[in-house]
């Protein structure tokens, strides 16, 4: 039977009020490790410049020990940056859809619903595999920016999520 | 539609040659270099004199090319399933590509002079996948076409039950045509005429200056024989040579506009907006009513003060824009544009407004304007200016003339931003010299976000991107409580609603 109930909007389902989930933990250490190796490449990058610079400027009384503080200057972005970024991500299942929050300047929030996703994909680094951590990319038709990237789950996790939102899809019953 | 033509794999017409030739030029025209390198290797290898090695060369060009379409025409099959095309294609390197019919997102069909002659078509099919996922029937019958066409109309989606199918109305009563006059609008207000004195502007530099050497030293001599020298016609036929340029860039674009959109047509037929016009080859384009994602109104300069508006109906892309999907309506007044809405979005968005001086629109925060002077003005000011200061000194002053200029500008692209929202549907505007106004239903936002930043965030601000399956579309600085309710509710009625998006 057709039916045409009135929908009060304060009735409805707020975003606002769902309990977000947040990344797992070590996602953090993840996140660290990655630092460090860009910390790495920072020194060594350093070092070669250092030394090609020495070089061509042999016998002139020129110093080039202050490029040294390029990386020391960048220890405490890279370094603080995930302590900052990872406790602000998070994410919400709902019956029809999919929200994630992210974000320190910019703060997004994203909600993805079950009827309109095309398809899931799950990823994983070796870095990734090390931590027992996926990533969860869900597709829609809404071109690259309408896509979501979930980093930092665990991978039982991203498994059962990708699993989880293919029934979804499946069960998202549109009349076409 | 014969069940005999359905089973079986069929050729289309040997005229279906011109079809692959004129591709072959195409790609030739593309890729000119790679293709006429062997040529001019063959002119300059072989021996004999010049005008007998270009005759062999052109004699061999035109034959390859006349063998390769016969070729390309002769390996092509087709075969109408009762609910796909299948296309069998390729001489080297085969391809398969079934359409499944409910996929096709738009048909487009052409007529050039000899086509029409024996009553043939080339039918083009849309898909929302990628551009190789879509196909072409090169020269069929044309009765074979609107058969072929029928069919896959009926497979509209199923969400329109017979009772309702049954209370739509058939209009094949024009929505629109255009005339003469419009044809000179059209041409006038292209883009593309404009696009050109931009791309020729060098090229005509230099044009100019040898052709001005070339006069000058013509109008110089003849002046010193005659002694009747006058700078004056110097700068006259200069003028005049630019003036006739631009005279000819204009003709060639209403000409264009002549080509492309004579006895311009726009019905609609049930749940089908088709279009038809074209002067040498006749134009067909549809699109399916359910499965349009957006409906955008645009005005420039040039339609500003022709008072008219140009309209793009957007379908399903695969990620990149693709233009050659949009359905284009090139001219229309401001009293047919509620009637093209209503056309579109049907009983499902009555309250549409796409005009864009209507008073439907509200505004967006103010502090729009600061936040892009902040980032766009006065930062990058202050760090040219201090930058500049160190090499040039007070000249450096100078760079504060981007402020009342970027202030100009921000100003601007504030006034004209606005929204509508309506109970089923969101119209945005916005525009720098002219308007865009782009209307979409909730029910067919595919994601959707909300953003602050954090002085966004202390002004209780958002901004606000609705991903369509035809592109972004952005609503900056609103309230962000606004913004929370909307995004409930789009998808509340995303989430609740059991029509296809496509």
């Amino acid at each position: 039977m057709f039916e045409n109930a009135e929908i009060s909007l304060g009735d409805l389902p707020t975003v606002d009020s769902v309990e977000w989930q947040l990344m797992d933990a070590k996602f953090l250490r993840r996140k660290l490790i990655d630092s460090a190796i860009g910390f790495f490449f920072a020194l060594v990058a350093v070092g070669v410049l250092h030394r090609i610079l020495g070089n061509v400027s042999a016998g002139q009384d020129l110093s080039f020990g202050w490029l040294w503080m390029v990386p020391l200057l960048l220890t405490v972005p890279l370094f603080a940056w995930p302590l900052v970024s990872v406790p602000k991500k998070g994410y919400a299942i709902r019956e029809r859809d999919i929200i994630y929050k992210s974000g320190v300047f910019w703060r997004t929030v994203t909600a993805i619903p079950f009827n309109r996703i095309q398809h899931v994909e799950k990823s994983s680094t070796p870095l990734d595999r090390r931590f027992q951590l996926a990533s969860l990319q869900i597709f829609t038709a809404g071109g690259s920016g309408g896509d979501l990237k979930i980093h930092g789950l665990s991978a039982k996790k991203t498994e059962k999520l990708r699993f989880f939102i293919l029934e979804k899809i499946g069960s998202s019953i549109e009349q076409e | 539609m014969s069940k005999n033509e359905r089973k079986r794999w069929l050729h289309t017409s040997p005229l279906a040659a011109i079809f692959y030739l004129g591709r072959i030029f195409e790609t030739i025209a593309k890729n000119a270099v790679q293709t006429f390198a062997p040529l001019a290797a063959f002119l300059i290898a072989s021996e004999g004199n010049l005008a007998t090695r270009i005759g062999i060369g052109l004699a061999a060009f035109f034959t390859i090319t006349i063998i390769s379409s016969i070729v390309r025409y002769w390996f092509f099959r087709y075969r109408i399933s009762d609910d796909a095309i299948l296309i069998r294609e390729g001489v080297f390197k085969k391809t398969q590509l079934d359409i499944k019919f409910d996929r096709i997102q738009a048909i487009n069909t052409q007529q050039n002079v000899i086509y029409r002659y024996f009553d043939l078509v080339t039918v083009k099919f849309d898909t929302a996948g990628s551009s190789k996922q879509e196909g072409s029937l090169p020269a069929i019958k044309s009765e074979f076409a609107d058969s072929l066409k029928e069919r896959i109309r009926q497979e509209k989606p199923s969400a329109v039950n017979d009772d309702q199918e049954e209370e739509l109305e058939t209009n094949h009563s024009p929505i629109l045509t255009l005339d003469t006059g419009d044809m000179v609008r059209i041409g006038l207000s292209s883009n593309r005429a404009f696009i050109f004195l931009v791309l020729l502007g060098p090229l005509a530099e230099q044009l100019e200056s040898r052709v001005g050497e070339t006069i000058d030293s013509a109008v110089i001599a003849a002046g010193l024989e005659s002694g009747r020298f006058s700078l004056v016609g110097g700068v006259g036929l200069t003028l005049a040579a630019v003036v006739s340029v631009f005279l000819l860039l204009m003709i060639a674009s209403i000409v264009g506009a002549f080509l492309r959109y004579h006895q311009f047509r726009l019905v609609t037929d049930e749940d089908v907006l088709r279009s038809t016009g074209g002067l040498l080859t006749r134009h067909e384009h549809s699109v399916n009513l359910a499965k349009i994602q957006t409906l955008e109104a645009r005005q420039n300069m040039m339609l500003r003060f022709f008072d008219r508006y140009r309209m793009r109906v957007k379908q399903a892309t695969s990620g990149k824009q693709g233009r050659n999907k949009q359905f284009v309506i090139p001219l229309c007044t401001p009293g047919q544009l509620p009637e093209i809405d209503r056309e579109v979005f049907r009983d499902e968005f009555l309250d549409v407004e796409m005009r864009p001086k209507s008073d439907v629109f509200k505004p967006i925060s103010v502090r729009y304007v600061r936040s892009r002077m902040l980032f766009a003005g006065i930062l990058p000011t202050l760090i040219a200016t201090g930058l500049f200061s160190a090499i040039a000194g007070p000249v450096a002053v100078l760079c504060l003339l981007w402020l009342p200029i970027c202030a100009l500008i921000v100003w601007t692209l504030y006034k004209k931003r606005g929204y509508f929202v309506s109970t089923e549907g969101l119209v945005l505007r916005r525009g720098f010299i002219g308007y865009r106004t782009n209307a979409f239903l909730y029910r067919k936002v595919q994601c959707i976000n909300v953003t602050q930043t954090l002085l966004q965030e202390r002004k209780g601000l958002a901004t606000m991107r609705f991903y369509m399956a035809s592109g972004t579309l952005k609503l900056p600085y609103v309230d962000y409580q606004l913004a929370k309710q909307l995004r409930d509710y789009v998808l509340y009625k995303v989430e609740s609603s059991r029509l296809a998006w496509h």
